[in-house]
């Protein structure tokens, strides 16, 4: 059955586009050393060049005869290296050029470079969360969904209730309270505060599979629930948490760069979302910078598209009266 | 050829080596092919076919209701004498509704659920004649007495009311602008037995008062070999057996009918082994070259499966689509 | 009508739920905030500190229970605690100035975003092949993908800065007296961005929320009756397609408000518009806990409250709500 979904995921246009789309950022991001002109953080670049390199003649400093026939010498040796340093300071606030494609930020570090640097933070967080935030809302959702009864009336109450209260304000609150900061508590306080969603999604589908006839069968033939519930319910519903997957790591990425924009994140982590909190606080968009504060937004909207292409295209798969002909 | 080509002047509703089907990527999916019928005033026919045979295919084509990829391949439909096989949409809106119209298969889902259903008896009636609503609703009080629905149910909702009644309320429906030809498509399908018989009844009532033709399309033989005139049976998207009903089915010809006729059990006579036929139909992407039945014939014999054997006529009236014994 | 009953049930639950969060999260975060802020803020007046005890509820005499009682009353009475970061208003007093700036903006954005999203989504459905809907949809679920807030920096740059079309920020011009014709102007003027913003990144959303709904409800049996009797393709597309598919739009509609408001805010914060956003940045930046919170409890209740309003649209849309009491 994956296969099947393999071969009609890949042979939609829109998802392949997006596939495709995504693998680009995840090799800039893997690349990131590679083809980073700059270190991103450093605002200088340093040369050194060895000019000279002067041995002295050894000298010995003890001498033991362990037997007749082994000697054995410590010497001491120096080497005096000449060398030359050439730091150059790269430009505040430059403008792209040939040597920076996107300019300078306002302390001299190369904007291209924390461009493609950031593709791992923000890749990396994204996936991340949406991996945490779809696993718990799986567990919730089959829990919820299987057992059903006062097990469920309470999840769900509990859903309902957190999916009307505003998950920003709240995720902005917590982050003001947490003094750690870090990509860790982030990762955390967008997983705690997004499962809501997809746990009512997915819920809804397994009761509605719960029901149909072939787990029914299954569980009047005296099945255990884990088997009913990992081998019949679950393969049924691969395309929902596929989609739901994608879903919040959309929104994670989009989330992460929120809340580093507003500076509840690490600031000397460079993400796409301290970029644009940096440009930010340097006035880049008054002063008319818009190599500073234009290409992160460009990336995660792209990925964001990545994204949202692939769910699109699963909804096609998954519900066959939204196919082209 | 077919035995059936000529034009019977008193035929109302006709089809002339009818080829109709979806089109898939796979190929064409032949549905109807090469179905011929001629139904007079008055006239009740049958078709009888199990599921997939193409029975409410054809309804939707006579009905020049094809969408997306539902298309007409070839033959002729032919109303009253005139070809609308491939009239335009303005001519068939006006045959709409107004000259034939049709019970849907299920009513559970085939009337709106957000409007009364006294405005969805009207609106067909205002679309095409030139009246008030004082004389559509008059009109709709009208028929809904004839099919037994109180007339405080005018402005319920669909919802509000039970199964038998909505199939009612689309009989009533199909009465309203007082068509010469009315198709049932499975009306009974989903109602117990005791209701059926009650639908039945009605519409046997309304025939002798108001003298429309009747196509009545249904998987259960059983219910069509009292009320119908002339029976039809269909397999794999062929008509295999026509004539009079009390003829078919005192002497089916044709295998398929005859397996048909043994599967169901009569209320008197001896205790019988009961018969059925296995196997099941062929694809109608790529149908086999030769009788269609040919895999599933008991009776079958060399040269069968060659060619496909046309509608002969094997008594006065009486036709099948096999050499027989 | 169990179904009323059970939705003010839940309102009202849901606001519990908000306001013990509201209590809870401060007293529950690792590290130590209070004593964090206390270090940083030497010789801040007295009353300060005794904010700062009191929305951590260092004042540990009192029991946790009774020290819960006493913010819910206190919450009631409309006690929300004074403003650190603008000692010594009280946050009453600077929630009352902001929040009739957010709710015009956001109120009027999300109705318009609503509209405009739902009549494309239903264009776009029905003429399901046609070039415009397929550029449409494609176009949207790119915008949808910025970040809200960016999308703002983007409309400034591009209209405030560039091409000077609209100013970049405030509510209205500071050379402006309030009241009268030239205040409203003004007012409308330093609007249009910020609406813009919202409108534009919600647009998305609903349109295609509204063309998925469509889609499914157009492959329905009655559409076919429909069209079996020959009505007007209008009459279909409006009354037998379009009101059924605009149900669960409604309900995702009150779904999403949370996300909504959480875009408004930032493009409150972008735009330095002077509404609860803004309140909350600068709240969040000066440390201002006694205002975060006040803020989370008002954004909740707005959204709890707007999301009943939703349900109760429903109830008066959808004939078999009204009586099956689900």
């Amino acid at each position: 059955m994956f296969k099947d979904i393999g071969k009609l995921f890949l042979g939609n246009k829109k998802a392949l586009f997006g596939l495709l789309l995504l693998l680009f950022f995840a090799l800039v991001g893997l690349l990131a050393p590679v083809i980073a002109p700059y270190d991103p953080k450093s605002n200088r670049v340093e040369t050194i060049t060895v000019l000279s390199e002067e041995r002295d003649r050894s000298r010995t400093i003890s001498r033991e005869d362990l037997d007749p026939s082994t000697e054995k010498k410590v010497y001491s040796q120096s080497v005096t290296t000449t060398y030359e340093r050439i730091t150059k300071k790269l430009p505040l606030k430059g403008k792209p050029s040939s040597a920076h494609l996107l300019g300078t930020t306002h302390s001299g570090q190369d904007i291209f470079s924390q461009l493609i640097w950031g593709t791992r933070v923000s890749l990396t967080v994204g996936l991340v969360t949406g991996l945490f935030t779809t696993v718990l809302s799986l567990c919730l959702a089959l829990i919820a969904g299987y057992f059903g009864g006062l097990v469920d009336d309470v999840i769900s109450l509990f859903t309902n209730v957190f999916l009307v209260i505003p998950s920003l304000p709240l995720m902005i609150v917590i982050a003001a309270y947490v003094t750690v900061r870090g990509v860790i508590p982030i990762i955390l306080i967008l997983g705690l505060t997004s499962w809501p969603w997809p746990t009512r999604v997915l819920r809804s589908q397994v009761v509605s599979l719960k029901n149909r006839d072939f787990v029914r069968v299954s569980k009047s033939l005296g099945e255990k629930p884990s088997y009913v519930v990992f081998r019949e319910i679950l393969p049924n519903m691969i395309s929902l948490v596929m989609a739901s997957f994608f879903s919040s790591t959309m929104a994670a990425i989009i989330g992460e760069a929120t809340l580093e924009f507003i500076g509840l994140g690490n600031v000397s982590v460079v993400s796409w979302g301290t970029m644009l909190y940096w440009a930010q606080a340097n006035g880049a968009l008054l002063a008319g910078f818009w190599w500073w504060f234009l290409p992160p937004g460009i990336c995660i909207a792209l990925i964001g598209t990545s994204f949202a292409l692939m769910n699109f295209a699963i909804d096609e798969i998954s519900n066959p009266k939204l196919r082209k002909r | 050829m077919s035995a059936m080509k000529e034009t019977l002047p008193e035929s109302i509703l006709e089809c002339q080596d009818l080829v109709a089907g979806y089109e898939l990527k796979a190929g064409f999916v032949r549905a109807v092919d090469g179905v011929s019928f001629a139904l007079k005033r008055g006239e009740f026919l049958g078709i009888a076919g199990e599921s997939g045979c193409g029975k409410t295919t054809l309804a939707y084509a006579v009905m020049r209701l094809f969408r997306d990829n539902a298309k007409i391949k070839s033959g002729k439909i032919l109303f009253g004498g005139k070809d609308i096989t491939h009239a335009p949409e303005e001519e068939i809106k006006k045959l709409r509704w107004e000259h034939i119209s049709m019970v849907f298969q299920s009513a559970m889902n085939a009337l709106n659920p957000v409007l009364q259903i006294g405005e969805q008896l009207t609106d067909g009636w205002l679309a095409h004649k030139r009246g008030e609503v004082r004389e559509a609703k008059a009109r709709a009080l009208e028929v809904l007495k004839l099919v037994d629905i109180p007339e405080d149910r005018y402005n319920a909702y669909p919802h509000q009311l039970s199964g038998g009644m909505k199939q009612r309320v689309m009989i009533a429906m199909a009465l309203m602008l007082q068509p010469e030809v009315i198709i049932l498509d499975e009306p009974t399908t989903a109602l117990d037995v005791v209701v059926q018989r009650t639908i039945i009844e009605k519409i046997q009532e309304l025939r002798k008062t108001f003298r429309f033709s009747v196509i009545f399309i249904t998987h259960d033989l059983s219910l069509l070999v009292e009320i119908s005139d002339l029976l039809a049976i269909m397999y794999a998207g062929k008509i295999v057996e026509y004539g009079p009903a009390s003829e078919v089915f005192y002497n089916p010809v044709h295998p398929y009918t005859r397996g048909l006729m043994a599967s169901f059990p009569t209320l008197s006579g001896p205790i019988v082994r009961m018969g059925g036929i296995e196997g099941k139909p062929p694809d109608l992407i790529d149908p086999p070259s030769g009788c269609r039945f040919y895999p599933r014939c008991p009776d079958r014999h060399d040269g069968c499966d060659r060619d496909t054997p046309p509608l002969r006529q094997v008594r006065p009236g009486h036709f099948a689509a096999c050499d027989g014994e | 009508m169990k179904y009323f009953f059970r939705k003010i049930g839940l309102l009202l639950f849901a606001l519990f739920v908000a306001m013990t969060l509201n209590f809870f999260i401060p007293r529950m975060m690792p590290g130590d905030p209070a004593r964090e802020l206390i270090d940083r803020m030497q010789g801040i007046p007295p009353e300060a500190m005794e904010s700062i005890r009191i929305a951590f509820g260092l004042d540990t005499k009192d029991t946790l229970i009774v020290q819960y009682g006493k913010y819910l009353l206190n919450v009631l009475k409309g006690e929300l605690g004074i403003s650190l970061s603008r000692f010594p208003t009280p946050v009453r007093d600077v929630l009352k100035i902001a929040i009739p700036w957010t709710l015009g903006l956001m109120g009027f954005a999300t109705i318009l975003s609503f509209f405009i999203g739902t009549i494309l989504g239903i264009g776009a459905a029905w003429s399901r092949n046609k070039r415009w809907a397929t550029l449409t949809v494609g176009t949207f679920i790119f915008i949808r993908s910025f970040p809200y807030f960016w999308l703002g920096l983007l409309f400034i740059y591009f209209f405030g800065f560039r091409l000077q079309v609209f100013p970049i920020g405030n509510a209205y011009s500071f050379y402006v007296q309030k009241g009268g014709w030239d205040y409203f102007l003004s007012v409308l003027y330093h609007g249009f961005l910020p609406a813009l913003t919202i409108t534009v990144s919600s647009l998305g959303g609903w349109i295609l929320t509204m063309r998925n709904n469509m889609i499914n409800v157009l492959a329905e049996d009655y559409i076919t009756v429909a069209l079996a009797k020959g009505l007007p393709l209008r009459r279909i597309k409006n009354l037998y397609a379009a009101k059924n598919a605009m149900l669960p739009s409604i309900t995702s509609f009150a779904m999403s408000l949370g996300f909504v408001v959480g875009g408004g805010l930032l493009t409150e914060m972008v735009f330095a518009y002077p509404g609860v956003g803004l309140m909350l940045w600068q709240a969040v930046q000066a440390k201002d806990y006694a205002m975060m919170q006040a803020i989370f409890l008002f954004i909740s209740v707005a959204v709890l409250i707007a999301n009943f309003l939703a349900d109760l649209a429903i109830l008066l849309l959808d004939p078999r709500v009204r009586d099956s009491g689900r």
